[in-house]
């Protein structure tokens, strides 16, 4: 498929907006991490955009904003991409000498705006809003509204029994979903 | 397969066009600082793929006529 994008000028700088390939996705990951003398429990629920680029498929992460994965397929690019993000929590932990400072950098790393792609993620979501088609395999994803699941971080110790109650339903899986259109 | 970028071409373009930045590496990435920002995705491989060096530009708020013309590749065509 040819691609179509379009650049227009934001100050000095050319942003390439978005082509009929870019796609806004939403996202959840928990997981858990071990650090010095602590063991922390992290819920994100983040925004990225997939796009098709030179025959490779480009996960570019909107929050958090600095990661950028790619593969030969989206399934590739997803993992990738979570790779790529749970070596940089093993960095965070790794540097962090108490969960305090560990939950404060994992918050400085999710909300470092990226405001260039914010603006491609929107762009994108207004294109599927105004009637774009979401092609395979994007379209198998669930639906769910950007108002329902915004973005966030949660940081959360764990190694403390008496304060934690931990039950089966705390689990959850990587989840996926494509913006609903209205 | 997409455009890359020596890791030292990269570096250059920090010392002109990012002073006062600094890199190292921490265990799975190299962590860049410029401009107050941090990014902490550079993979440590001997050549970089182009969006990781243009999400690098973005995210530090590096000049983009600078690094563009220290690393020409990176510009959109």
């Amino acid at each position: 498929m040819a691609r179509q994008s379009h650049h227009r000028a934001i100050g000095q700088e050319s942003v390439n907006v978005m082509n009929e390939l870019t796609h806004p996705l939403l996202f959840t990951y928990q997981d858990t991490v071990s650090g010095e003398g602590f063991l922390a429990g992290i819920t994100l629920s983040g925004r990225a955009l997939m796009e098709e680029e030179d025959s490779q498929w480009w996960m570019y992460g909107v929050r958090p904003g600095t990661i950028v994965e790619s593969g030969s397929s989206p399934q590739e690019a997803y993992l990738r991409f979570k790779n790529r993000y749970m070596e940089i929590l093993f960095d965070i932990a790794n540097e962090s000498s108490t969960f305090e400072a560990f939950k404060q950098e994992i918050e400085r790393f999710f909300y470092q705006p990226d405001p260039e792609e914010e603006q491609r993620w929107e762009e994108s979501l207004k294109a599927i809003r105004r009637g774009r088609e979401v092609s395979q395999p994007f379209s198998d994803l669930p639906r769910q509204a950007p108002e329902d699941r915004p973005s966030s971080v949660a940081v959360k110790r764990l190694d403390n029994a008496e304060l934690n109650r931990f039950m089966p339903s705390d689990n959850a899986l990587d989840r996926y979903f494509i913006p609903l259109a209205a | 397969m997409s455009v890359s970028i020596p890791f030292g071409d990269v570096e250059r373009m920090l010392k002109v066009c990012a002073e006062g930045y600094t890199i190292r590496f921490a265990t799975h990435c190299h962590v860049v600082t410029y401009n107050g920002l941090v990014f902490r995705g550079l993979p440590d491989y001997k050549d970089l793929q182009i969006n990781h060096v243009r999400k690098l530009v973005r995210s530090l708020q590096i000049n983009r006529e600078c690094a563009e013309a220290q690393l020409p590749k990176l510009k959109k065509h």
